[in-house]
Protein backbone atom coordinates (compact mmCIF):
# COMPACT_ATOMS: atom_id res chain seq x y z
CA UNK A 1 0.00 0.00 0.00
CA UNK A 2 1.31 3.57 -0.90
CA UNK A 3 -0.43 6.16 0.22
CA UNK A 4 -0.95 8.76 -2.34
CA UNK A 5 -2.69 12.52 -3.57
CA UNK A 6 -4.33 13.41 -6.04
CA UNK A 7 -5.33 17.35 -6.25
CA UNK A 8 -7.59 18.90 -9.17
CA UNK A 9 -6.37 22.42 -10.12
CA UNK A 10 -9.62 22.77 -12.32
CA UNK A 11 -11.37 22.72 -8.82
CA UNK A 12 -8.98 24.81 -6.61
CA UNK A 13 -10.43 28.18 -6.04
CA UNK A 14 -7.18 29.06 -3.87
CA UNK A 15 -8.82 29.50 -0.75
CA UNK A 16 -5.87 28.52 1.55
CA UNK A 17 -8.67 26.31 3.47
CA UNK A 18 -6.29 23.66 3.05
CA UNK A 19 -3.35 26.19 4.65
CA UNK A 20 -5.49 26.70 7.52
CA UNK A 21 -6.47 23.33 8.41
CA UNK A 22 -3.13 22.28 8.28
CA UNK A 23 -1.61 24.65 10.51
CA UNK A 24 -4.58 24.44 13.30
CA UNK A 25 -3.62 20.62 13.14
CA UNK A 26 -0.11 20.28 12.68
CA UNK A 27 0.05 23.44 14.53
CA UNK A 28 2.91 24.50 12.55
CA UNK A 29 4.95 27.97 14.31
CA UNK A 30 4.87 31.30 12.19
CA UNK A 31 5.92 31.18 8.69
CA UNK A 32 5.83 27.89 8.22
CA UNK A 33 3.11 26.23 6.39
CA UNK A 34 3.06 22.34 5.10
CA UNK A 35 0.13 23.03 2.96
CA UNK A 36 1.27 25.90 0.90
CA UNK A 37 -1.04 27.45 -1.86
CA UNK A 38 1.20 29.79 -4.80
CA UNK A 39 -0.21 31.48 -6.95
CA UNK A 40 0.72 31.16 -11.01
CA UNK A 41 -0.12 33.17 -13.92
CA UNK A 42 0.71 33.03 -17.62
CA UNK A 43 0.08 35.05 -20.48
CA UNK A 44 0.14 38.77 -21.05
CA UNK A 45 -3.38 40.98 -20.58
CA UNK A 46 -6.19 40.64 -22.23
CA UNK A 47 -5.11 36.77 -22.00
CA UNK A 48 -3.56 36.27 -18.88
CA UNK A 49 -4.61 33.45 -16.81
CA UNK A 50 -4.27 32.33 -13.13
CA UNK A 51 -3.83 29.40 -11.29
CA UNK A 52 -3.19 28.28 -7.89
CA UNK A 53 -0.99 24.81 -6.79
CA UNK A 54 -2.25 23.78 -4.09
CA UNK A 55 1.58 21.72 -2.31
CA UNK A 56 2.12 19.10 0.13
CA UNK A 57 5.13 17.08 0.60
CA UNK A 58 5.03 14.72 -2.33
CA UNK A 59 5.98 11.30 -0.22
CA UNK A 60 8.55 10.95 -3.22
CA UNK A 61 9.02 7.16 -3.70
CA UNK A 62 12.82 8.28 -5.17
CA UNK A 63 13.16 10.96 -1.91
CA UNK A 64 16.10 13.51 -2.42
CA UNK A 65 16.01 14.44 0.81
CA UNK A 66 16.19 10.72 2.46
CA UNK A 67 19.52 10.66 -0.18
CA UNK A 68 21.22 13.21 0.99
CA UNK A 69 20.63 13.22 4.33
CA UNK A 70 23.70 12.24 6.34
CA UNK A 71 22.93 11.39 9.91
CA UNK A 72 19.56 8.45 8.57
CA UNK A 73 17.20 10.94 10.65
CA UNK A 74 15.19 10.47 7.14
CA UNK A 75 12.87 7.28 7.17
CA UNK A 76 10.69 5.97 4.95
CA UNK A 77 7.78 3.69 6.04
CA UNK A 78 6.11 0.36 4.39
CA UNK A 79 3.32 3.16 2.95
CA UNK A 80 5.79 5.40 1.24
CA UNK A 81 5.31 8.21 3.68
CA UNK A 82 8.69 9.95 4.42
CA UNK A 83 9.30 11.36 8.36
CA UNK A 84 12.25 12.61 10.28
CA UNK A 85 13.33 11.07 14.00
CA UNK A 86 13.74 14.08 15.39
CA UNK A 87 16.36 12.58 17.81
CA UNK A 88 18.62 12.03 15.07
CA UNK A 89 18.41 14.65 13.17
CA UNK A 90 21.09 17.66 13.71
CA UNK A 91 19.65 20.10 11.32
CA UNK A 92 22.22 20.58 8.32
CA UNK A 93 19.35 21.91 6.29
CA UNK A 94 20.80 19.54 3.78
CA UNK A 95 17.51 18.18 3.00
CA UNK A 96 16.42 21.63 2.47
CA UNK A 97 18.97 22.46 -0.79
CA UNK A 98 17.68 19.08 -1.97
CA UNK A 99 13.73 19.01 -2.12
CA UNK A 100 12.78 20.11 -5.37
CA UNK A 101 9.58 20.70 -4.29
CA UNK A 102 10.37 23.07 -1.12
CA UNK A 103 8.73 20.98 1.49
CA UNK A 104 11.19 20.82 4.24
CA UNK A 105 11.25 23.33 6.87
CA UNK A 106 13.09 24.47 9.90
CA UNK A 107 12.35 26.56 13.03
CA UNK A 108 14.79 27.37 15.27
CA UNK A 109 12.51 28.84 17.94
CA UNK A 110 9.06 29.81 18.26
CA UNK A 111 7.87 33.38 17.18
CA UNK A 112 4.83 34.93 18.43
CA UNK A 113 2.26 35.87 15.91
CA UNK A 114 1.49 39.10 17.18
CA UNK A 115 5.06 40.61 18.60
CA UNK A 116 3.80 44.04 19.63
CA UNK A 117 1.56 42.36 22.24
CA UNK A 118 2.16 40.98 25.92
CA UNK A 119 5.36 39.42 26.54
CA UNK A 120 3.77 35.89 27.34
CA UNK A 121 2.36 33.73 24.36
CA UNK A 122 -1.98 33.82 24.65
CA UNK A 123 -2.95 30.23 25.37
CA UNK A 124 -3.88 28.96 21.59
CA UNK A 125 -0.19 29.82 21.27
CA UNK A 126 1.12 28.28 24.20
CA UNK A 127 -1.10 24.80 22.99
CA UNK A 128 0.64 25.19 19.81
CA UNK A 129 3.81 25.45 20.81
CA UNK A 130 3.60 22.49 23.40
CA UNK A 131 2.36 20.39 20.73
CA UNK A 132 4.94 21.08 18.42
CA UNK A 133 7.46 20.77 20.80
CA UNK A 134 6.00 17.17 20.96
CA UNK A 135 6.22 16.17 17.65
CA UNK A 136 9.05 18.42 16.14
CA UNK A 137 11.12 20.78 18.16
CA UNK A 138 13.46 23.65 16.76
CA UNK A 139 16.50 23.31 14.60
CA UNK A 140 15.75 19.94 13.43
CA UNK A 141 13.95 19.38 10.17
CA UNK A 142 10.53 19.26 10.50
CA UNK A 143 7.96 18.07 6.87
CA UNK A 144 4.00 17.28 6.22
CA UNK A 145 3.41 13.35 7.19
CA UNK A 146 -0.06 13.03 4.95
CA UNK A 147 -1.37 13.31 9.04
CA UNK A 148 -0.34 10.09 9.92
CA UNK A 149 -2.33 10.78 13.51
CA UNK A 150 -5.21 11.09 11.55
CA UNK A 151 -5.11 8.10 9.05
CA UNK A 152 -3.94 5.90 11.46
CA UNK A 153 -7.19 7.06 13.52
CA UNK A 154 -9.08 6.01 10.37
CA UNK A 155 -9.99 9.86 9.34
CA UNK A 156 -8.41 11.48 6.29
CA UNK A 157 -5.74 13.93 6.37
CA UNK A 158 -7.16 17.82 7.46
CA UNK A 159 -6.53 19.48 4.09
CA UNK A 160 -8.13 16.87 2.55
CA UNK A 161 -11.47 17.00 4.30
CA UNK A 162 -11.75 20.87 5.00
CA UNK A 163 -11.28 21.32 0.96
CA UNK A 164 -14.51 23.09 0.12
CA UNK A 165 -14.00 22.51 -3.40
CA UNK A 166 -13.36 18.87 -2.98
CA UNK A 167 -10.20 19.12 -4.82
CA UNK A 168 -7.68 16.97 -3.18
CA UNK A 169 -8.38 12.96 -2.66
CA UNK A 170 -6.49 10.74 -0.99
CA UNK A 171 -6.11 6.77 -0.96
CA UNK A 172 -3.86 4.36 -1.98
CA UNK A 173 -1.68 4.44 -5.25
CA UNK A 174 -1.00 0.99 -5.53
CA UNK A 175 -4.74 -0.40 -5.51
CA UNK A 176 -5.58 0.25 -9.63
CA UNK A 177 -9.26 0.70 -8.40
CA UNK A 178 -9.02 3.14 -5.87
CA UNK A 179 -10.67 6.80 -6.59
CA UNK A 180 -7.00 8.14 -6.91
CA UNK A 181 -5.67 5.44 -9.24
CA UNK A 182 -8.87 5.98 -11.30
CA UNK A 183 -8.95 9.52 -11.90
CA UNK A 184 -5.03 9.74 -12.41
CA UNK A 185 -5.64 7.60 -15.42
CA UNK A 186 -8.70 9.10 -16.85
CA UNK A 187 -7.60 12.56 -16.73
CA UNK A 188 -4.18 12.28 -17.22
CA UNK A 189 -2.85 13.26 -13.67
CA UNK A 190 0.73 14.18 -13.80
CA UNK A 191 3.28 15.01 -11.17
CA UNK A 192 5.35 17.68 -10.59
CA UNK A 193 8.81 18.38 -12.21
CA UNK A 194 9.22 14.43 -13.25
CA UNK A 195 13.09 15.53 -13.87
CA UNK A 196 14.05 15.44 -10.98
CA UNK A 197 13.52 11.63 -10.84
CA UNK A 198 11.74 11.21 -7.64
CA UNK A 199 8.63 9.72 -8.38
CA UNK A 200 6.38 11.74 -6.30
CA UNK A 201 2.89 10.14 -4.81
CA UNK A 202 1.19 13.28 -4.91
CA UNK A 203 -0.23 13.64 -8.43
CA UNK A 204 -2.24 16.85 -10.01
CA UNK A 205 -4.86 16.97 -12.84
CA UNK A 206 -4.70 19.55 -15.47
CA UNK A 207 -6.23 22.65 -14.32
CA UNK A 208 -8.61 23.44 -18.29
CA UNK B 1 7.29 34.99 -11.36
CA UNK B 2 10.44 36.17 -9.59
CA UNK B 3 12.73 33.56 -8.32
CA UNK B 4 14.15 34.05 -5.13
CA UNK B 5 17.47 32.76 -4.09
CA UNK B 6 18.02 30.39 -0.97
CA UNK B 7 18.32 32.15 2.31
CA UNK B 8 19.50 28.82 4.66
CA UNK B 9 22.76 28.77 4.13
CA UNK B 10 24.61 31.69 4.30
CA UNK B 11 28.17 32.87 6.29
CA UNK B 12 28.83 30.09 8.52
CA UNK B 13 28.50 27.53 5.40
CA UNK B 14 30.73 29.83 3.21
CA UNK B 15 33.41 30.30 5.99
CA UNK B 16 33.42 26.27 6.51
CA UNK B 17 33.66 26.10 2.48
CA UNK B 18 36.63 28.56 2.35
CA UNK B 19 38.16 27.37 4.83
CA UNK B 20 38.05 23.67 4.16
CA UNK B 21 39.69 24.94 0.99
CA UNK B 22 42.41 26.54 2.60
CA UNK B 23 43.36 23.70 4.84
CA UNK B 24 43.05 21.71 1.71
CA UNK B 25 45.80 24.02 -0.84
CA UNK B 26 47.90 24.55 2.38
CA UNK B 27 48.45 21.01 2.75
CA UNK B 28 49.39 20.20 -0.62
CA UNK B 29 51.67 23.15 -0.93
CA UNK B 30 53.27 22.10 2.41
CA UNK B 31 53.36 18.51 1.20
CA UNK B 32 54.91 19.09 -2.38
CA UNK B 33 57.15 21.65 -1.03
CA UNK B 34 58.50 18.82 1.43
CA UNK B 35 59.82 17.15 -1.50
CA UNK B 36 61.56 19.79 -2.21
CA UNK B 37 65.03 19.62 -0.10
CA UNK B 38 65.96 21.62 3.16
CA UNK B 39 65.19 24.89 1.79
CA UNK B 40 61.99 24.36 1.54
CA UNK B 41 61.50 22.59 4.76
CA UNK B 42 59.84 26.05 6.66
CA UNK B 43 57.60 26.03 3.84
CA UNK B 44 56.34 22.86 4.11
CA UNK B 45 56.37 23.12 7.83
CA UNK B 46 54.02 26.56 7.76
CA UNK B 47 51.83 24.01 4.79
CA UNK B 48 51.16 21.29 6.89
CA UNK B 49 50.76 23.13 10.07
CA UNK B 50 48.32 25.35 8.75
CA UNK B 51 46.17 22.38 7.10
CA UNK B 52 43.75 20.60 9.92
CA UNK B 53 44.17 24.14 12.20
CA UNK B 54 41.80 25.41 9.32
CA UNK B 55 39.88 22.36 8.06
CA UNK B 56 39.39 22.36 12.03
CA UNK B 57 37.90 25.75 12.21
CA UNK B 58 35.92 25.18 9.23
CA UNK B 59 34.17 22.55 10.60
CA UNK B 60 33.54 24.47 13.73
CA UNK B 61 31.86 26.91 11.77
CA UNK B 62 29.76 23.53 9.97
CA UNK B 63 28.44 22.45 13.97
CA UNK B 64 27.56 26.18 14.44
CA UNK B 65 25.18 26.40 12.11
CA UNK B 66 23.89 23.41 12.87
CA UNK B 67 20.30 23.51 14.29
CA UNK B 68 21.14 20.54 16.37
CA UNK B 69 24.65 20.91 17.38
CA UNK B 70 24.57 17.85 19.89
CA UNK B 71 23.68 15.34 17.31
CA UNK B 72 26.71 16.38 15.45
CA UNK B 73 28.61 13.04 15.48
CA UNK B 74 25.64 11.29 13.86
CA UNK B 75 26.51 13.52 10.44
CA UNK B 76 29.13 10.47 8.89
CA UNK B 77 25.89 7.76 9.53
CA UNK B 78 25.02 7.53 5.85
CA UNK B 79 28.18 7.62 3.68
CA UNK B 80 26.18 4.93 0.70
CA UNK B 81 24.16 8.00 -0.56
CA UNK B 82 24.76 11.17 1.85
CA UNK B 83 27.65 13.41 0.33
CA UNK B 84 27.80 15.06 3.87
CA UNK B 85 28.38 11.98 5.28
CA UNK B 86 31.05 11.40 2.46
CA UNK B 87 32.86 14.38 3.11
CA UNK B 88 32.66 13.91 6.89
CA UNK B 89 35.05 10.89 6.73
CA UNK B 90 36.79 12.25 4.00
CA UNK B 91 37.68 15.50 6.39
CA UNK B 92 37.91 13.26 9.21
CA UNK B 93 40.53 11.48 7.71
CA UNK B 94 42.58 14.28 6.23
CA UNK B 95 42.40 16.11 9.54
CA UNK B 96 44.01 12.83 11.33
CA UNK B 97 46.93 12.64 8.62
CA UNK B 98 47.29 16.44 9.12
CA UNK B 99 47.83 15.98 12.55
CA UNK B 100 50.18 12.92 12.08
CA UNK B 101 52.38 14.48 9.84
CA UNK B 102 52.84 17.41 12.14
CA UNK B 103 53.03 15.43 15.14
CA UNK B 104 55.72 13.06 14.22
CA UNK B 105 57.62 15.78 12.07
CA UNK B 106 57.41 18.84 13.81
CA UNK B 107 56.31 18.33 17.16
CA UNK B 108 56.15 16.20 19.73
CA UNK B 109 58.46 14.20 17.69
CA UNK B 110 60.50 14.58 14.88
CA UNK B 111 61.08 10.90 13.35
CA UNK B 112 60.03 11.59 9.96
CA UNK B 113 63.70 13.70 9.88
CA UNK B 114 65.16 10.28 9.41
CA UNK B 115 62.37 8.03 8.23
CA UNK B 116 62.18 9.47 4.77
CA UNK B 117 59.70 6.85 3.55
CA UNK B 118 56.83 7.16 6.34
CA UNK B 119 56.94 10.66 5.40
CA UNK B 120 56.42 10.02 1.38
CA UNK B 121 53.85 7.43 2.48
CA UNK B 122 52.10 10.21 4.73
CA UNK B 123 52.93 12.74 2.14
CA UNK B 124 51.37 11.16 -0.78
CA UNK B 125 48.00 10.22 1.18
CA UNK B 126 47.65 13.15 2.73
CA UNK B 127 47.92 15.04 -0.83
CA UNK B 128 44.83 12.62 -1.89
CA UNK B 129 42.59 13.42 0.64
CA UNK B 130 43.78 17.42 0.90
CA UNK B 131 42.49 17.33 -2.65
CA UNK B 132 39.47 14.79 -1.83
CA UNK B 133 38.69 17.57 0.83
CA UNK B 134 39.05 20.55 -1.73
CA UNK B 135 37.06 18.74 -4.26
CA UNK B 136 34.41 17.40 -1.90
CA UNK B 137 33.15 21.38 -0.96
CA UNK B 138 31.86 21.68 -4.63
CA UNK B 139 30.56 18.14 -4.87
CA UNK B 140 28.35 19.35 -1.58
CA UNK B 141 26.85 21.94 -3.26
CA UNK B 142 26.18 20.20 -6.18
CA UNK B 143 24.55 17.00 -4.81
CA UNK B 144 21.46 19.45 -3.84
CA UNK B 145 19.92 19.18 -7.63
CA UNK B 146 17.39 21.74 -7.61
CA UNK B 147 19.90 24.69 -7.63
CA UNK B 148 21.16 24.27 -11.17
CA UNK B 149 24.04 27.13 -10.22
CA UNK B 150 25.36 24.51 -7.60
CA UNK B 151 24.46 21.44 -9.52
CA UNK B 152 27.28 21.88 -12.16
CA UNK B 153 30.15 19.73 -13.20
CA UNK B 154 32.15 23.12 -12.97
CA UNK B 155 31.47 24.06 -9.55
CA UNK B 156 34.24 21.51 -8.01
CA UNK B 157 36.76 22.64 -10.60
CA UNK B 158 36.18 26.01 -9.32
CA UNK B 159 36.50 25.34 -5.65
CA UNK B 160 39.83 23.10 -6.38
CA UNK B 161 41.33 25.87 -7.93
CA UNK B 162 40.41 28.25 -5.51
CA UNK B 163 41.53 26.40 -2.40
CA UNK B 164 44.73 25.92 -4.23
CA UNK B 165 45.11 29.59 -4.69
CA UNK B 166 43.99 30.48 -1.16
CA UNK B 167 46.24 27.52 0.17
CA UNK B 168 49.06 28.80 -1.29
CA UNK B 169 48.28 32.53 -0.61
CA UNK B 170 47.84 31.25 3.42
CA UNK B 171 51.64 29.64 3.10
CA UNK B 172 52.77 33.09 1.67
CA UNK B 173 51.73 35.03 3.87
CA UNK B 174 52.60 32.34 6.87
CA UNK B 175 55.80 32.53 5.72
CA UNK B 176 56.64 36.03 4.92
CA UNK B 177 56.05 36.77 8.76
CA UNK B 178 57.73 33.66 9.65
CA UNK B 179 61.21 35.14 7.58
CA UNK B 180 60.98 32.09 5.03
CA UNK B 181 63.53 32.59 2.54
CA UNK B 182 62.96 35.33 -0.53
CA UNK B 183 63.34 32.56 -3.27
CA UNK B 184 60.94 30.33 -2.11
CA UNK B 185 58.10 32.48 -1.28
CA UNK B 186 59.23 33.93 -5.31
CA UNK B 187 58.26 30.50 -6.65
CA UNK B 188 55.19 30.30 -4.52
CA UNK B 189 54.13 33.91 -6.00
CA UNK B 190 54.68 32.27 -9.36
CA UNK B 191 52.52 29.10 -9.02
CA UNK B 192 49.82 31.52 -7.52
CA UNK B 193 49.92 33.72 -9.97
CA UNK B 194 49.20 30.51 -12.79
CA UNK B 195 46.42 29.45 -10.69
CA UNK B 196 44.97 33.05 -10.23
CA UNK B 197 44.95 32.97 -14.16
CA UNK B 198 43.32 29.34 -14.13
CA UNK B 199 40.39 30.51 -11.76
CA UNK B 200 39.54 33.55 -14.19
CA UNK B 201 39.07 31.10 -16.57
CA UNK B 202 36.93 28.54 -14.70
CA UNK B 203 35.21 31.45 -13.19
CA UNK B 204 34.54 32.80 -17.05
CA UNK B 205 33.18 28.93 -17.72
CA UNK B 206 31.37 28.64 -14.32
CA UNK B 207 29.13 31.62 -15.45
CA UNK B 208 28.70 31.00 -19.03
CA UNK B 209 27.40 27.24 -18.36
CA UNK B 210 24.33 28.79 -16.34
CA UNK B 211 22.84 29.57 -19.12
CA UNK B 212 20.74 25.94 -19.59
CA UNK B 213 17.76 26.72 -17.42
CA UNK B 214 16.04 29.26 -16.20
CA UNK B 215 16.83 28.85 -12.82
CA UNK B 216 20.64 29.27 -13.56
CA UNK B 217 20.08 32.25 -15.74
CA UNK B 218 18.48 33.94 -12.38
CA UNK B 219 21.62 33.05 -10.56
CA UNK B 220 23.87 34.12 -12.67
CA UNK B 221 21.52 37.69 -13.40
CA UNK B 222 21.37 37.89 -9.30
CA UNK B 223 25.19 37.59 -9.27
CA UNK B 224 26.66 39.58 -12.34
CA UNK B 225 24.13 42.44 -11.99
CA UNK B 226 21.59 41.62 -9.04
CA UNK B 227 22.21 41.64 -5.10
CA UNK B 228 25.00 39.95 -5.00
CA UNK B 229 26.70 41.84 -7.92
CA UNK B 230 28.69 44.05 -5.24
CA UNK B 231 30.24 40.96 -3.53
CA UNK B 232 30.93 39.59 -6.70
CA UNK B 233 32.66 42.28 -8.80
CA UNK B 234 34.57 44.00 -5.77
CA UNK B 235 34.86 40.73 -3.30
CA UNK B 236 35.50 38.33 -5.92
CA UNK B 237 37.01 39.85 -9.43
CA UNK B 238 38.99 43.01 -8.29
CA UNK B 239 40.00 42.23 -4.27
CA UNK B 240 39.93 37.96 -4.96
CA UNK B 241 41.55 37.97 -8.34
CA UNK B 242 42.92 41.48 -10.04
CA UNK B 243 44.64 42.88 -6.79
CA UNK B 244 46.52 39.52 -5.85
CA UNK B 245 47.03 39.01 -10.31
CA UNK B 246 48.28 42.81 -10.00
CA UNK B 247 50.43 42.22 -6.66
CA UNK B 248 51.98 38.84 -7.80
CA UNK B 249 53.09 40.61 -10.97
CA UNK B 250 54.95 43.77 -9.50
CA UNK B 251 56.52 41.15 -6.59
CA UNK B 252 58.08 39.17 -9.56
CA UNK B 253 58.79 41.71 -11.96
CA UNK B 254 59.53 44.76 -10.80
CA UNK B 255 60.12 45.34 -7.09
CA UNK B 256 62.07 43.43 -4.53
CA UNK B 257 63.44 43.66 -0.92
CA UNK B 258 60.82 45.29 1.66
CA UNK B 259 58.75 46.88 -0.94
CA UNK B 260 58.40 43.15 -2.56
CA UNK B 261 57.46 41.57 0.72
CA UNK B 262 54.53 44.08 1.98
CA UNK B 263 53.30 43.47 -1.29
CA UNK B 264 53.27 40.06 -0.94
CA UNK B 265 51.45 39.99 2.37
CA UNK B 266 48.78 42.34 0.82
CA UNK B 267 48.33 40.29 -2.30
CA UNK B 268 47.73 36.98 -0.24
CA UNK B 269 45.54 39.02 2.55
CA UNK B 270 43.46 40.22 -0.65
CA UNK B 271 43.69 36.78 -1.85
CA UNK B 272 42.00 34.95 1.09
CA UNK B 273 39.21 37.54 1.14
CA UNK B 274 38.27 37.31 -1.86
CA UNK B 275 38.37 33.32 -1.71
CA UNK B 276 35.73 33.63 1.02
CA UNK B 277 33.59 35.81 -1.17
CA UNK B 278 33.62 33.50 -3.66
CA UNK B 279 32.12 30.67 -1.44
CA UNK B 280 29.22 33.45 -0.28
CA UNK B 281 28.36 34.58 -3.84
CA UNK B 282 28.06 31.17 -5.07
CA UNK B 283 25.90 30.27 -1.66
CA UNK B 284 23.47 33.24 -2.45
CA UNK B 285 22.99 32.59 -6.01
CA UNK B 286 21.58 29.73 -5.56
CA UNK B 287 18.21 29.44 -6.75
CA UNK B 288 15.55 26.74 -6.55
CA UNK B 289 14.24 25.61 -10.17
CA UNK B 290 10.31 26.79 -10.28
CA UNK B 291 7.81 23.89 -9.69
CA UNK B 292 6.07 23.61 -13.09
CA UNK B 293 2.36 22.74 -14.16
CA UNK B 294 0.82 22.96 -17.55
CA UNK B 295 1.63 26.29 -18.92
CA UNK B 296 2.52 27.58 -15.50
CA UNK B 297 5.53 28.17 -13.40
CA UNK B 298 5.81 28.55 -9.52
CA UNK B 299 8.61 29.71 -7.68
CA UNK B 300 9.02 28.37 -4.64
CA UNK B 301 8.04 30.47 -1.24
CA UNK B 302 9.23 30.47 2.14
CA UNK B 303 13.13 28.79 1.59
Amino acid sequence: MRYGFVIDLKRCYGCYSCTVACKATNHTPKNIDFAKCIQGETGIYPSALRQMLPTLCMQCSEPECLKVCPTGATLQDEHGVVTVDKDICMGCGYCMMACPYGQRHKVQLWETYFPDGPPELDPYQAYAKEKWEVKNGYGIAAKCDFCQDRVNDGKQPACVEACPAKARYFGDLDDPESEISILIRRERGFQLNPEFGTDPSVYYLPAR
Amino acid sequence: MILKAQTKWGWFIAAYLFLAGVGGGAYVTGAVAGFGGPEWTLISKIGVLLSFPCVGVGCLFLILDLGSPKNFWRSAMKPATSWIARGTIVITIFMILGVLHAGLWIWPSQMLDTAQGLHTLISVLGILFAFGTMIYTGILLGAARPLAFWSTAMLPLLFLVSALSTGIMAVIFIGSLAGAAGHALLVLGKIDLLIILQEIFVLGFYLQATHRVRESRASARLVLAGSSAPLFWLGVVCLGLLVPLAFDLLTIYALSGPAGHTLGLLASCCGLLGGLFLRKVVLSGGIYAPLAAGRFEYALTNI
